[in-house]
């Protein structure tokens, strides 16, 4: 339960992961929902570049 | 000997008298600076709101040198100088290397500051945050700046007295944790960052006094290895707060210590050759030159940021995942602590700081690119996007824990609190993009009156910009009242706030 004027991780603390549970781990699989994320950046990313190359070749035309 | 803890009850670190000290003086004057570089900042956006155009000529670029210095070089400095001392003494449990010199540092750095708010505030030093040579300031103005650097390398010295101290004194076992392992690349930054400063701010200030020449592309060189290495201390010390916010929130977990201390690493190798994107017009350097150090060098500080855009919010869904939020894609983010500020500012500072100015910031540094963008609004939207959006929200949502952990006091106006990075992060987001918008028509930035009036030449702008100019006001008002509201709330609670209920 929250406390007013306390953030939640120091009037209420997560709890600890449990012992062992990140061995063996590895990044495939384990974090889906940021994959996707990252994905959803990735296309901005590219999306955005190409924009601004397209703009470029608007300005400078060649021939 | 001034070897006085206390023991932290929530964390249970060892707090040292003065580190506890020193965090809360470093974090005042930050908060001062931020204060004074918000109200110019308002001055300076209803000036460039061409429809309000509120200030004179006179007064738009001394206020907009004003908020450059405070913003860029005195908020953030005085605030990442308490990083430091959180980073070494406190989460390594250890003593301040030399409580002393660490309290010279901090007198000369307010001297200093307070040298150049006086240059500034007095018309003495109306050259813009670069002071780009021939633009003369006042010799103090030079002079404040160097007693500020000199007070921060001390500072950063200190830090890496204090590791020393503390492995010494065994005051942790094995490696460094990350947080401090990230504030100990942006101290190597600053290393690096302060040697330019004095590179060229010292023969400037001889300059200033008439004692020798300054070359203006020496300086645009020299100095960019300052102006833009200083924000990558800022990026290093942000990343750390990433981490250490993600931890105290939500116990995010670090998927692969290698991999993130690796991606540290980078931005030290890399990051200061990045500096020459500033300088992808200037006819005075070569393309090999250029394209080396941007299109090459540069990708690789990218890549750190990218690698730490992925494995922040991985830990943040890992450690989710392991207290059981496991349904589908989402249910790690949909249960997640949205109203604690520390969490809703870290995660909307990754957002900012990567979806809009990561990815143009990358964009300005393809050369040819980089043509249509050079001295546009496109510019100032980018960093306002990354150091503020993203850098000074990461270091706003890290108060809402210093205070109750280090001043040991409740936050106070709660609801505004959590209210204000929101706020804060809708209102940089409008100004940032529709900055973008206007320099994506041509918009020049650091320019006081876009209509050219009395100019004898005629110079004619998209009517939309009118409009974008407009969204732009309003999105910088919308930030101005979040930063208000963290003062507010910063101020309220440090000084005049109820103490923790343990210690009440």
């Amino acid at each position: 339960m929250g406390m007013y004027g306390v953030p939640q991780g120091v009037s209420n603390p997560p709890d600890p992961v449990p012992s062992g549970e990140l061995e063996d781990k590895g990044f495939g699989g384990q974090a889906p929902g940021t994959m996707v994320l990252v994905m959803v950046f990735l296309l901005a990313f590219v999306v955005y570049y190409f924009v601004n190359w397209k703009l470029l070749s608007f300005l400078w035309r060649i021939g | 000997m001034n070897a006085a803890f206390r023991t932290c009850p929530t964390t249970g670190l060892k707090v040292h008298a003065q580190a506890d000290a020193l965090i809360k003086a470093n974090a005042v004057v930050a908060t001062v600076a931020l204060l004074v570089g918000g109200i110019s900042a308002m001055l300076v956006l209803l000036t460039r709101w061409q429809a309000v155009h509120l200030l004179n000529d006179a007064w738009f670029y001394r206020m907009l040198t004003i908020h450059g210095m405070n913003m860029l070089i005195f908020f953030i400095l005085f605030f990442e100088m308490a990083v430091l001392y959180f980073a070494s003494a406190v989460i390594l449990n250890s003593r301040v290397a030399t409580p002393r010199l660490a309290w010279t540092a901090f007198g000369l750095m307010v001297a200093g500051a307070l040298l150049v708010e006086w240059t500034m505030f007095t018309g003495r030093a109306d050259v813009l945050f670069t002071s780009y040579v021939p633009l003369k300031a006042h010799p103090v103005f030079y002079l404040g700046i160097i007693l500020f650097a000199v007070g921060a390398i001390f500072v950063v010295s200190i830090f890496f007295g204090t590791l020393v101290v503390a492995k010494r004194e065994r005051t942790y076992t094995g490696s460094v944790p990350l947080v401090t392992f990230g504030a100990a690349t942006a101290a190597i930054i600053a290393v690096i960052t302060l040697g330019h400063g004095a590179a060229i701010y010292i023969p400037t200030f001889l300059w200033s006094l008439d004692l020798m020449h300054v070359d203006p592309q020496v300086y645009r060189l020299v100095w960019w290895g300052l102006g833009h290495s200083s924000q990558q201390i800022n990026v290093a010390a942000m990343v750390s707060i990433w981490y250490l916010l993600g931890a105290l929130t939500i116990g995010s977990v670090v998927l692969n210590e290698k991999v993130s201390r690796g991606a540290f690493a980078l931005y030290v190798l890399f990051i200061s050759m990045a500096s020459a994107h500033h300088l992808l017009v200037d006819p005075g350097f070569g393309s090999t030159w250029k394209v080396w150090n941007t299109s090459y060098a540069m990708y690789l500080a990218v890549l750190a940021s990218m690698i730490h855009g992925f494995t922040v919010p991985a830990g943040l869904e890992v450690g989710q995942r392991l207290r059981g939020y496991t349904k589908g894609l989402f249910e790690w983010l949909k249960r997640a602590p949205w109203s604690d500020p520390g969490f809703s500012s870290l995660v909307l500072s990754v957002i900012i700081f990567g979806l809009v100015g990561g990815i143009t910031g990358v964009t300005f540094g393809t050369e040819q690119i980089n043509i249509i963008a050079h001295n546009t609004l496109r510019i100032p939207g980018h960093f306002h996007a990354t150091v503020v959006g993203g850098t000074a929200l990461a270091f706003m949502g890290v108060t809402y824990y210093v205070i109750p952990l280090i001043f040991r006091k409740q936050v106070a106006f709660w609801p505004l609190a959590k209210l204000q990075p929101y706020l804060f992060a809708l209102g940089m987001l409008i100004f940032s993009m529709a900055m973008t918008f206007a320099g994506s028509f041509g918009v020049p930035r650091r320019h006081y009156d876009i209509t050219f009036a009395g100019a004898p030449f005629d110079v004619q702008f998209d009517p939309s910009v009118d409009l974008v100019l407009g969204i732009m006001g309003v999105g910088g008002l919308i930030a101005g009242v979040g930063g208000a509201i963290y003062i507010l709330v910063t101020v309220w609670s440090v000084f005049l706030g109820r103490p923790m209920p343990e210690e009440a």
